[in-house]
């Protein structure tokens, strides 16, 4: 069974990339957010298993909305997407209640396998 | 497994040029008003953006410039402003970065970075510091 997944990030170049690395792999993106904002209120309606979330995104941040995500639903699963110079955030989304996160630029097998790991996490 | 580059180089020229529009309009906005934290976020993430993007391709001297930027703007973020100097840098950095796009879409390459581009926009200014009240001493006779 395919997990369904929420990617969100403000670039559509972005949102292809982890498309087309983790729909070979096992998992369905169901939904795309561009926005702080809308990966919140998407979320509400999807209810995914997984979320990729963007760290840098406009109107909220990808920091606050883990906090909104995770204060409606203490169960979601979210990876956060960052980039080199990022740590302090990647740091920040962990303590928050983030389950994993990834590195930009994107190693598809990285990806992959740092998803992977956290379903089996949750799922044990 | 291998991505098609040559889609991502198109969305790459297609997304970038958006977000090099709309730095461009932010920096104006923060012409007029140096302190917009609307304008000083967009510039910050449409760097931020550009980067994340040129590295995904490889193209590592359009990731360095725009990471300077990206380094730059955060820097006037906790300062709160940007001087008309830092505005300057700034344009001269939308510049390059497009320079450096109009070279990937002529040849399919990035062209090396600029060093006084880099320099420039790595360099700290007035602006990009917080300004700190000295201590006050009290002189003893």
């Amino acid at each position: 069974m395919s997990r369904r997944v929420l990617v969100a990030d403000d670039a559509a170049f972005m949102r292809q990339m982890i498309r087309e690395i983790i729909e070979p792999e096992g998992f369905e993106v169901v939904g795309e957010a561009t926005d702080g904002l809308e990966v919140v209120e998407t979320y509400q309606k999807l209810h995914p298993d997984l979320v990729m979330l963007d760290i840098v995104m406009p109107k909220c941040s990808g920091i606050d909305a883990l906090k909104r995500i995770l204060a409606a639903d203490r169960s979601a699963c979210i990876v956060m997407c960052s980039a080199l110079g990022q740590e302090s955030l990647v740091q920040e989304a962990l303590q928050a209640g983030a389950r994993g996160f990834i590195v930009k630029p994107f190693k598809p097998d990285a990806v992959v396998a740092t998803l992977r790991k956290v379903v089996e996490k949750r799922d044990a | 497994m291998k991505l098609d580059l040559a889609k991502y180089r198109t969305l790459f020229l297609e997304e970038g040029s958006e977000h090099l529009a709309e730095l461009s309009r932010a920096l104006l906005e923060l012409e007029k008003d140096a302190g917009s934290p609307e304008a000083i976020d967009a510039a910050f993430r449409m760097a931020h953006s550009i980067k994340g993007m040129a590295a995904s391709l490889g193209y590592e001297s359009i990731a360095e410039v725009a990471h300077r930027f990206e380094d730059r703007m955060a820097r006037y973020r906790a300062a709160g402003r940007v001087d008309s100097a830092g505005v300057g840098v700034l344009f001269q950095g939308l510049d390059g970065l497009e320079r450096m796009l109009g070279c990937v879409r002529e040849t399919g390459e990035a062209p090396a970075a600029e060093a006084r581009l880099t320099a420039a926009l790595a360099a700290s200014d007035a602006a990009a510091v917080p300004e700190v009240q000295p201590e006050k001493k009290v002189l003893r006779s």
